[in-house]
């Protein structure tokens, strides 16, 4: 008994370190509640539903909230149909080596730092979108969805093959026992054993794609206002988190302008948390 | 239209959609590298930016974007591996387990602007840091260490079992075990985790923007206290100034840098990875 009594250096090292990530992840979401919570209680519906942001005035949300719902829901109508597409070839058209070739190039991908999306955004692709659409510029919503779409497209595109892959062999087995075809097989076995986990991969893009700043900042446009029509994706916006990026340096820290762009982060890292969550619940609920 | 044919199409159509996805990589390499490489040469790295960055070059940012990277995976890199051997060699409460990994998670599903604000209003007001580099690495490393974690937890828990087995039935202490069996053997996972964590932080802007650095009349910190210019936030900068074309040759410049480190700590990570697969199981 006294042999596993005595003092373990390690234990008290490693349980030290364990506190300090605890205490990180818990402090800052004590931090976001502490901050933004009253707001949001005290201003209501106002906040989340009112059309103007005036700061020191009146702070309504709801153009955030909208942009940053448009930009994500277009980007991931661009970008799921391309993902899952090379999914289904790489898990089950390849072979085993150019597979990991081709998730090799989306892990690559997937390491782009924004800033570089952000650059290419405001040179090229901009400049792209108020060509071919005839715009006065091209910092739109349009293009804010298309970068995001490039860059949740390795999420959506791993993920999705994870769980395409692994489906087990013996049910693709039975199946193409029965003569099936490749493809057969693929819609009959391979997808819908992997439905859970491709909807858990489109949800942490989603929850990707709502936290980018810095690329979206750069070409949304910063206008905080719901097009009108609201489906016009020609004009210009303002996602949440771009928000934050624009605003976030003129008030560091005071009053009542920087509660309110806690609440918004708040409502933000609400939106993340709980499709990330949900997401990663399908992708490991299904694998096991 | 026979099944065969069907199957045909169907594949056809699949590969030139991969084919496209993958070619997006292939475009993005060639719109900075073209662009950045005329812009890059000798005197670009290794000597200063004036006239606000449209002119000169960036020595200072590159300096500045690895002291950050380093700095950051200093502080993330104990607190990582510390945790995940707590929770695989101490921790025996399941409830607990679960809490740790939700804590992991809502710390990676933070946005991180964020978790720059809040990491600027704790370490650099509470704690009285201010903007700085240092103020950044504390935040960047809060930033990394999911990431870092994620990878040293899975190296460790694809341990061989019969590697606990044999240590255990050895009579090994777990601070015997972990210095004999567990580090030892999932230092790939370690290095890795390592890797991809100076990549997240290399890459990384939002974080930094408001929390670490400066733009102009930045060298060499001569202190904790004071902020750095990095290469992120130097194309930031040089991003919106689109109509002058120096600085848009030199944003190029710097992207290309930035690509480069990040590509390359990124195929480093991929290299200590497959080698940790090849590991033959005995």
């Amino acid at each position: 008994m006294s042999r596993f009594a005595e003092f373990d250096f390690f234990q008290w090292a490693t349980f030290v370190m364990a506190l300090l990530s605890m205490t990180l992840g818990a402090g800052i979401v004590a931090y976001l509640f502490w901050e933004g919570g009253p707001f949001i209680w005290n201003q209501g519906s106002q906040f989340l539903l009112g059309l103007d942001w005036f700061p020191g005035e009146e702070y309504g949300a709801a153009p955030m909230i909208f942009g940053s719902t448009a930009v994500t829901i277009l980007a991931l109508v661009f970008s799921t149909p391309l993902a899952l597409a090379s999914a289904i070839y790489t898990s089950e058209f390849l072979d085993p080596r150019r597979r990991l070739t081709v998730k090799g190039i989306m892990e690559i991908l997937a390491g782009v730092p924004g800033i570089v999306y952000g650059l290419l955004g405001v040179s090229l692709l901009s400049v792209w979108v108020r060509d071919v659409f005839n715009l006065i510029d091209g910092y739109t919503l349009l293009s804010a969805s298309f970068l995001l779409a490039i860059m949740i497209l390795p999420t959506i595109m791993t993920l999705s093959e994870d769980a395409i892959h692994s489906t087990p062999s013996e049910h693709r087995q039975a199946a193409s026992g029965l003569g099936l075809s490749k493809m057969e097989v693929l819609f009959s076995v391979a997808l819908p054993h992997a439905t859970p986990g491709i909807a858990g991969a489109i949800l942490l893009a989603i929850g990707r794609a709502m936290g980018e700043t810095i690329a979206v900042m750069l070409v949304i446009g910063g206008l905080d206002r719901i097009p009108e029509p609201w489906f016009d994706v020609f004009s210009s916006g303002q996602s949440i988190a771009s928000k934050l990026g624009r605003e976030a340096a003129e008030t560091l820290g005071f009053g009542e302008h920087w509660s309110a762009l806690m609440a918004l982060a708040l409502i933000l890292f609400f939106l993340v948390m709980f499709l990330t969550a949900f997401g990663n619940w399908l992708i490991k609920g299904f694998r096991k | 239209m026979t099944r065969i044919q069907k199957e045909k199409l169907f594949s056809g159509t699949l590969a030139f959609l991969t084919l496209f996805a993958c070619s997006i990589l292939a475009f993005i390499l060639f719109a900075v590298f073209s662009r950045g490489l005329s812009a890059l040469s000798w005197e670009f790295i290794s000597s200063e930016a004036t006239d606000f960055g449209s002119k000169g070059g960036i020595l200072y940012q590159i300096f500045g974007t690895l002291l950050l990277m380093f700095a950051s995976i200093s502080i993330c890199l104990p607190i990582a591996l510390g945790t995940a051997l707590y929770q695989t060699e101490y921790l025996k409460s399941s409830v607990w387990k679960k809490a740790f990994k939700i804590f992991m998670a809502s710390l990676n599903g933070m946005p991180t602007i964020v978790l720059g604000l809040a990491g600027y209003l704790f370490f650099g007001k509470f704690l009285g840091i201010g903007v700085s580099w240092l103020t950044g690495a504390l935040i960047l490393a809060a930033m990394i260490l999911p990431t870092a974690h994620a990878a040293i937890l899975e190296a460790i828990e694809t341990l061989p079992e019969h590697y606990q087995e044999t240590s255990i039935s050895l009579g090994l202490k777990p601070n015997q075990r972990i210095l004999a069996v567990v580090i030892p053997h999932s230092v790939y996972g370690i290095v890795t985790g390592a890797l991809l964590g100076l990549a997240r932080a290399g890459g990384e802007t939002a974080a930094i923007m408001f929390t670490a650095t400066a733009f102009s009349g930045v060298s060499i910190p001569q202190s904790i206290t004071e902020p750095v210019a990095t290469l992120q936030t130097h194309i930031l900068v040089l991003a919106q100034e689109a109509t002058n074309p120096t600085a848009l040759a030199n944003a190029w410049g710097a992207a290309s840098v930035l690509l480069g480190i990040v590509f390359f700590l990124i195929l480093g990570a991929k290299a200590v990875r497959s080698r940790l697969s090849w590991e033959p199981e005995q």
